[in-house]
């Protein structure tokens, strides 16, 4: 039998975050692979339009959680204190928000000239800086098929 | 290029939660570029395995509804022995149990795209 996943002692539900942050990076090698000329067949533009809605909508909920926080000046259950990160966490949202709009251009087909492929590079590039994640789409085979 | 191992894939997921069961919908459909059936309990899932067609790999949750995944699994083996059967959970005593009952696969829980690939790679492509 093939095991996958985390160690015995790290195993647990799946939280939001950790669909949302999954779904971004799913989304993030979407759009690489795209970059990368990888064939998109219709199933495919269909995910990438149902994880860019779901990424997008998650991004949008967070954010707004994050502004409601520092316009009332609310302290969260835990007590973290957001006053140091708070730009740079709306601006990762709002970046967050932009590659589901690229992403779903891109599904359906939009044009896409050199420098909307450049704006879409470096904001992947952004946003990979900020979570730390790395995929070199020329290790999944799989994505060179449709 | 590597070859694929099952062409024109069948892949059915089961899971109550609905979160979790659209992401691994979504991962797969986009790997796989085919349409993934999705149920979120057990009976349905096992309903369609009977009328409908059969799906090729069959990825359920150990903890759902209905028939849970060990009674899913051991239908479907009996039905299609040669057909793949994986298990998930978020319940680190039910490794054991799924090598017993005689699981393709264990994914523990959180799952992540890594481990989705990697199910593509071993199985499908």
């Amino acid at each position: 039998m093939l095991r996958m996943g985390p160690p015995p002692g790290e195993i647990r539900s799946m939280s939001i975050l950790d669909i949302f942050g999954s779904r971004l990076k799913l989304l993030i090698i979407m759009a690489k692979a795209y970059l990368k000329r990888c064939p998109m067949g219709k199933f495919r533009k269909q995910a990438i339009i149902e994880n860019a809605r779901s990424v997008f909508y998650h991004s949008l909920q967070a954010a707004n959680e994050t502004a409601t926080i520092r316009d009332f000046d609310l302290k969260t259950q835990a007590g973290i204190d957001f006053t140091g990160d708070i730009h740079e966490e709306h601006l990762f949202h709002q970046r967050v928000q932009l590659l589901a709009v690229m992403a779903t251009a891109m599904a359906e087909g939009r044009p896409f000239g050199h420098f909307r492929e450049k704006a879409l590079n470096d904001n992947l590039d952004r946003i990979c800086e900020t979570l730390i994640f790395n995929f070199n789409v020329n290790n999944a085979n799989f994505l060179k098929v449709a | 290029m590597s070859q694929v191992k099952i062409p024109n894939v069948k892949i059915a997921v089961i899971d109550g939660d609905i979160m979790v069961r659209d992401f691994v919908t979504t991962v797969l459909m986009y790997c796989v570029n085919r349409d993934v059936m999705s149920f979120d309990n057990g009976m349905s899932a096992w309903r369609y395995i009977e009328s409908t067609g059969s799906p090729d790999i069959v990825i359920s949750e150990i903890d759902v509804a209905g028939l849970n995944g060990f009674e899913l699994l051991a239908k479907f083996k009996e039905k299609h022995p040669g057909k793949k059967c994986l298990l998930m959970s978020a319940n680190p005593d039910d490794e054991q149990s799924a090598r017993d009952s005689g699981a393709d696969a264990f994914l523990a829980k959180p799952v992540s795209i890594n481990d989705l690939f990697g199910v593509v790679e071993n199985f499908i492509v």
